[in-house]
């Protein structure tokens, strides 16, 4: 508005100055305005058409109005599935070599309605999960939309259900993909295969070496490391919301809920009710039920009928039989209820069973010892029981509760294949989320004594106490298996001293400069360290003796995974502050070690440093205290283990400077530190801090024996 | 003027011209180049307007009202577990395992075998008790057509162990038996049925086997990455800076920084490049016992034991045609799992590879897991320490009730203990020592096993304490004092005799002790061992020393699982070795701890008070002396190996001796002089 009136303001100023010899020049100039107006309008114009393709995908539109292709009755079929295909032999994982992060790219080709010469549809164009199932592809990391990257091609064409649809033209719909070339890269989502009176285990659309994700493979069909066996997803899962039940013992011990039993197992089965009586229960489909109930949603036992899937909560375990396929639903909707799936199909390859463990969620018992399946069911322990029950929901809800968990499970495995050194593990996969909460996986888990001869590298961390910074390093050069000295000099307002000047010791002396005063310098992983076991140890420690030091590094050498240190101190729950707080007096129990002075291991120098979690690591800089603290806790997260204290007590002070101890016993030193483990149990969500009652001495110490046989004489002297 | 004119129209019109190109140059580079992408959305799958009303895959009648289902033909050309294995025959007691006598000479590897499945606790001799019948087909060159043996029955429950790496010489039809084989190709091997078995090392050891080779847990900073498997047979180390250049010599010639060893028979690198060839599975075996990482490129072999053991914990299997990706990934690994695979390969090559017994043996358990079905060994079980060699699924098929996975599943051992109190002759009722325990907080229950001549005293003779006592009748062996009886109720089993002597601190000091170790012995009293130049023989003293490697067991914590594997595990000749005499016991059980934990037993202050006492031996007068050496001796034979660990320190309450008023400790009593 503002500019618009000021130009008008500014024009009858201008146009009245002008003549005519200038008239030209400012025709010409209006013309090459209009010029450029007509250029860019051409530039809008163009470019507009370019991107409405995407604009008009964007838009809502229906399935119905998607284009129509029609397949000549001679276009070519695809070979039959080859068996012996391999990620090796088949895929063309050269098209997954330029996916960053570890992750393939996968395209979807275009939905289009498929007929044949005569019009006829060759199948449903797509189905309510199909659509799910792509859509969650699309909105997940892996999909590309450009074909030129992708690594895994993903046909719209819906063969989820073999019955829908007619094998030799969806085959041909498959061959003139764009990208077809075989079916290589290619992967198809079926969850029905086969269709009567034989029912294959796997889709019958020949697809050459297109890679399947199929809901009823049998050992014969899967090719293992290859196809990936999907579960056949139930479509109750959506519509009934069966919350989740405590394990523990329930109604019946086993139910059938299966309708469509061959005579034969049925028999097997009611023979079996009959032999145990109520603890078990045999439904069947409901014959007398009015008109307008959804018969799929009741079972009937006799004259009783039950709601299902309501009904599998209260059973213990839930019998699964194949039907004319080895895929069944009803594993879906037994595993949602908690109940254990008794999986009696032979040869059936489980869904997923490339990464789950099914021995933890299911029993599977061989079709022939059926009529025994009660006894084995009643041999395993309760306990065995309820956490097969919580797994089994797990599974659910990880895996099968919807076609999007089931989608990303199988594009996860292939993934997995192809990037192996970036593959998710076991853990990962099978354990519910309240073990992986609780368990420690300890970075250090082969027990293993290091040998004596490796030695020990000691970090001094020092600012400018270069009196007692010598007279540390000269004690400490004493100890037998001390291999490398390190100095850490963090005052970067004076130089160390002259190389003349350094106490001559018998190992290599190094000294490192740093670029700022930080604490957490002292935990740097420097490349100088050779050794896997470090001392840290303060410039003002100078009453520890030979014999305490070298004792300290056997202890270490047995316990290689934990902080094995010489002051001790404890962490205590304030019940009346309802917080955390530092003790530092004569207790009879340790949860740390003061870094002080302090042997481990020099993995902890790299976790420190790089993977502290939250902003632990800056806070510690930034306050100048609580790094000894950090470290105890890092340790003991990591680990699952308490600290070693070793030898005893000692005053831990030197005559001209703060010692730790010193400092300790200042009232607000002593609240930081209480600040410092409230801190941090909040930032770890949870008090890693484990309390011993031990320490660790010579097995001889103190004991009634000649001073001078004992290895280690000179320990507990004040 | 005109001039002037002529100008600005010239000027004009450039000007027009340049903004004309301008605007065009964008124009034509896009027109020119219409794959790159448009900024803007990407496309993605449309949503559809009437995605409401499509429909479900399944009809909702369709699934329940399948046509009836055919009965399953059994495919007679492909086997599976289900199909041809009769579980029947397999009665309660587990797997027994039938062997089939070599016909004329044998080589030592057969006699290796033979001898390790004749061993172990499934061998049996009678063809018709057993349940899975084994034939070795070692030795018989390929051509020579070998008898089929008498039991054959179409090959149902039977196992051809067959080490050849060449083609293996199937003289006659397998029919329904399954084939243990080494290194076999993943064409023809049938998951679930076969068993991939190793290629075995030459001169293999029969039984213990050498410890892996790794010496710490984090690759020294000097290693070389990678050590590449060469044709000759030797590993070659190439240099860390050289990623450029990989393994298949294509650029040999600037390979400046690499060392060729062509001796080297074990890698000294963090991961080792092994093809996939058959011939190289040896080489992973290799890698595995020197703790070099194998990177396997494509394997067309199956990995050994492939069933249970997971693979991915301790080798990486990567797709030969991506090299430069997988040495990037490797170059780039995390260190957490760079440590985490380097002691897998360890503790793989511990449990399953290190001798031809263990070998037999996790393929003999292996199938014996498929018979037991749920309750088999668990994940956790084979794929971390100890293995599911030394974790009994008959004992419990959860982790937490065995002493090693408290870590990893986040438990803690049962809060109490229970003490078992062996009373062999004279058999008096420890009345002083029943009554100190008794006084420990943390007691469960006191069981007193009487393995006396005489009859154990009748219920009024016994103290009166207010902790459940009973009292079991032993079978006067040794070796009953480790027998998992089923009224211990908890998993901390406090081992006594009747001549101990504990105060209450020191029993409760101990078990709190032992709540930080449930895998470890803790206990008080200790012996060590030492290898004796003289006598070129292990030794051992009951001296005070400086260091010691086993704890008595008349007076020690432990865990109650090393019962039921001293009793299901050990070899009865060792058990029976015990029995003659008793005071080997204690050697035996601190072998059977140190196999298991690999590190050594802990020890707490056992109070002066106690120590004018005759040393405690176990198995009363007159075994007062302590074992002779041919004890350790032959338990060393028994084992393979010597697997003591030593200590040298000893855990004190924190404030153990130290100058401080005594109403500050807890362990006061410990002190008492």
């Amino acid at each position: 508005m503002c500019a618009s009136v000021k130009y008008n303001i500014r024009g009858p100023a201008l146009i009245p100055r002008m003549k005519t010899k200038h008239r030209i020049y400012y025709i010409t100039l209006f013309s090459i305005v209009l010029l450029g107006l007509i250029a860019t309008g051409m530039f809008q114009f163009w470019p507009h058409s370019i991107e409405s393709s995407s604009d008009w995908s964007v838009e809502k539109r229906s399935v119905r109005d998607v284009p129509v292709v029609t397949l000549p009755a001679e276009s070519p079929i695809p070979e039959r599935g080859d068996l012996s295909c391999r990620m090796h032999t088949c895929f063309d994982v050269y098209r997954c070599g330029f996916n960053p992060k570890n992750k393939i790219k996968v395209y979807i080709y275009s939905l289009k309605k498929y007929v044949d010469n005569f019009g006829v549809p060759v199948s449903n164009t797509i189905s309510r999960e199909y659509n799910e199932l792509l859509t969650a592809i699309s909105d997940s990391d892996y999909y590309t939309d450009d074909i030129n990257r992708a690594c895994l091609f993903v046909p719209s064409i819906d063969v989820l259900n073999q019955n829908t649809l007619r094998i030799k033209e969806t085959a041909q719909a498959l061959a003139q993909l764009s990208r077809w070339d075989r079916g290589t890269n290619h992967l198809l989502f079926n969850m029905l295969p086969g269709s009567p009176p034989d029912y294959n285990t796997a889709l019958d659309v020949p697809r050459d070496r297109a890679l399947l994700a199929g809901g009823g493979f049998s050992t014969w069909t899967y090719r293992q490391g290859y196809d990936v066996s999907i579960p056949v997803y139930s479509p109750l899962s959506a519509e009934v919301d069966l919350p989740e039940k405590g394990p523990g013992p329930r109604r019946f011990f086993l139910l059938s809920s299966q309708m469509a039993l061959h005579p034969e197992y049925r028999e097997d089965l009611e023979a079996l009710q009959a032999k145990h009586g109520d603890s078990m229960l045999v439904l069947d489909k409901c014959t007398n039920l009015s008109e307008g109930v959804l018969s799929i949603r009741k079972r009937c036992h006799k004259h009783q009928v039950f709601d299902y899937p309501q009904v599998l909560q209260e059973a213990t375990f839930c019998v699964v039989l194949r039907g004319a396929r080895l895929g069944q639903a009803v594993l879906s909707d037994v595993l949602q209820a908690g109940c254990v799936p008794v999986i009696i199909a032979d040869s059936y390859i489980l869904p997923f069973s490339e990464v789950l463990d099914w021995k933890r969620a299911s029993v599977v018992v061989p079709e022939e010892k059926m009529s025994d399946m009660y006894s084995i069911l009643q041999s395993l322990p309760q306990r065995q029981i309820e956490e097969m029950q919580r797994q089994a929901r797990w599974f659910w809800e990880a895996y099968f509760q919807s076609i999007k968990a089931i989608a990303l499970a199988t594009l996860q495995i292939i993934n997995d294949r192809i990037y192996p050194y970036a593959a998710i593990s076991y853990e990962e996969w099978n354990d519910p989320p309240l073990v992986k909460w609780s368990s420690v996986s300890n970075p250090l888990f082969l027990p293993l004594i290091p040998p004596q001869s490796q030695g020990f590298t000691a970090i001094v961390l020092t600012y400018d106490r270069v009196e007692s910074l010598f007279r540390v390093i000269t004690e400490v050069s004493k100890v037998p298996s001390l291999s490398k000295l390190l100095v850490v000099w963090n005052n970067q307002n004076k130089n160390p001293p002259e190389d003349s000047l350094w106490p001559k010791i018998r190992v290599p002396l190094k000294v490192v400069r740093t670029a700022e005063n930080k604490l957490s310098n002292r935990f740097f992983p420097y490349n100088e360290i050779e050794t896997e076991a470090v001392l840290a140890i303060d410039d003002d420690i100078i009453m520890l003796t030979s014999d305490e030091l070298q004792f300290g590094y056997e202890v270490w050498r047995e316990f290689p995974d934990r902080l094995v240190g010489y002051p001790g101190r404890l962490h205590l729950w304030d019940h009346e502050m309802n917080k955390w707080k530092y003790e530092s007096e004569w207790t009879n129990e340790v949860s740390m070690v003061l870094t002080g002075a302090a042997f481990y291991h020099k993995y902890f120098n790299y976790l420190y440093t790089y993977k502290m979690p939250g902003d632990i690591k800056n806070w510690v800089d930034a306050h100048m205290n609580c790094e000894d603290i950090a470290m105890n806790f890092l340790v003991a997260n990591v680990t699952g283990k308490a600290v070693i204290k070793v030898t005893p007590r000692k005053k831990f002070k030197c005559p001209e400077c703060t010692a730790i101890d010193g400092l300790s016993l200042d009232q607000t030193h002593m609240v930081e530190r209480s600040e410092c483990i409230n801190k941090f149990a909040s930032v770890f969500g949870t008090m890693p801090l484990k309390v011993v009652e031990h320490r660790a001495d010579p097995v001889l110490y103190k004991d009634d024996f000649p001073e001078k046989l004992k290895s280690f004489p000179n320990i507990g002297s004040l | 003027m005109q001039s002037w004119r002529r100008k600005s129209l010239w000027l004009a019109l450039s000007v027009s011209c340049l903004l004309l190109i301008l605007l065009g140059i964008p124009l034509l580079l896009r027109l020119a180049v219409p794959l790159r992408p448009l900024p803007g959305p990407p496309q993605v799958w449309p949503r559809w307007l009437d995605a409401e009303l499509l429909q479900s895959f399944s009809q909702p009648r369709e699934l329940p009202e399948d046509a009836l289902p055919p009965f399953p033909a059994p495919y007679s050309s492909s086997c599976n577990w289900g199909a041809c294995f009769d579980t029947s025959q397999c009665r309660s007691g587990g797997l027994k395992v039938f062997v089939y006598p070599a016909a004329g000479p044998i080589s030592e590897t057969h006699r290796q075998i033979l001898a390790s499945i004749e061993g172990s606790r499934y061998h049996t001799l009678s063809p018709g008790e057993a349940c899975l019948l084994l034939f070795l087909s070692l030795d018989s060159p390929a051509g020579k057509p070998s008898l089929v043996p008498p039991q054959w029955n179409g090959g149902k429950n039977h196992l051809v162990l067959s080490l050849h790496p060449a083609p293996c010489p199937k003289t006659f039809q397998l029919g329904q038996a399954m084939v243990a084989e080494a290194s076999p190709m993943v064409d023809t091997f049938r998951p679930g049925f076969d068993v991939a078995l190793p290629p075995l090392p030459e001169a293999h050891p029969s039984r213990g086997g050498a410890l892996g080779q790794l010496q710490q847990h984090s690759p020294h900073p000097g290693e070389s990455l990678l050590a590449l498997a060469e044709e000759r047979g030797g590993w070659r180390v190439a240099g860390t800076n050289s990623p450029a250049c990989p393994w298949d010599g294509r650029c040999e010639q600037d390979l400046g920084s690499e060392q060729t060893h062509p001796r080297a028979t074990l890698p000294n690198a963090t991961f080792c490049l092994i093809p996939g060839r058959r011939s190289d599975a040896l080489r992973f075996l290799q890698a595995l016992q020197a703790g070099c990482i194998p990177v396997l490129l494509s394997p067309h072999w199956e990995l050994p034991f492939s069933e249970v053991i997971d693979w991915t914990k301790a080798a990486i299997i990567a797709d030969e045609r991506l090299p430069l990706q997988v040495l990037a990934a490797l170059q780039e690994m995390p260190p957490a799992r760079v440590l985490a695979l380097r002691q897998q390969t360890q503790f793989l090559w511990d449990a399953y590879f290190s001798s031809v017994e263990k070998m037999v043996h996790t393929t003999l358990e292996i199938i014996q897991d498929r018979i037991f079905g749920a309750s088999a060994h668990s994940s956790v079980m084979w794929n971390s320490p100890p293995g599911a060699l030394l974790a009994l699924p008959t004992f419990s098929t959860r982790p937490q009730d065995f002493p090693f996975y408290h870590q990893q599943q986040g438990s803690r051992p049962v809060g109490r203990f229970s003490a078992l109190i062996w009373v062999g002759a004279p058999g008096q009722p420890p009345l002083k020592l029943i009554q100190a325990v008794a006084g420990s907080q943390h007691c469960a229950q006191i069981l007193v096993l009487w393995s006396s001549e005489r009859p154990p005293p009748p219920r009024g003779k016994w103290p009166e304490t207010a902790i459940p006592l009973t009292v079991i009748e032993g079978h006067r062996k040794v070796s009953d004092r480790f027998f998992p009886h089923s009224v211990i109720s908890t998993d901390a089993i406090l081992s006594l005799d009747a001549q101990s002597s504990l105060s209450t601190n020191e029993v409760d000091f101990a078990f709190v002790v032992w709540q930080s170790f449930p895998e470890r012995m803790v206990g008080f009293l200790t012996w060590s061992h030492f290898w004796d130049e003289a006598q070129g023989g292990w030794g051992f003293t009951v001296e005070k020393a400086n260091e010691f490697s086993m704890v008595l067991t008349t007076a020690a914590f432990y865990h109650r699982y090393y019962h039921t594997l001293f009793t299901y595990v050990l070899p009865q000749a060792l058990r029976t070795l015990a029995d003659e005499a008793p005071s080997c016991v204690d050697v035996l059980m601190n072998f059977l701890v140190a196999v298991v934990t690999k590190l050594p037993p802990i020890k707490v202050p056992y109070g002066q008070q106690h120590q004018a006492r005759p040393p405690l031996v176990s198995g009363g007068p007159g075994q007062e002396q302590p074992p002779d050496r041919d004890c350790i001796n032959l338990m060393v034979a028994g084992f393979g190996h010597m697997p003591l660990v030593s200590s040298r320190l000893r855990l004190d309450p924190v404030l153990f001796k130290d100058p401080v008023s005594a109403l500050r400790k807890k362990y006061r009593s410990l002190e008492k002089a």
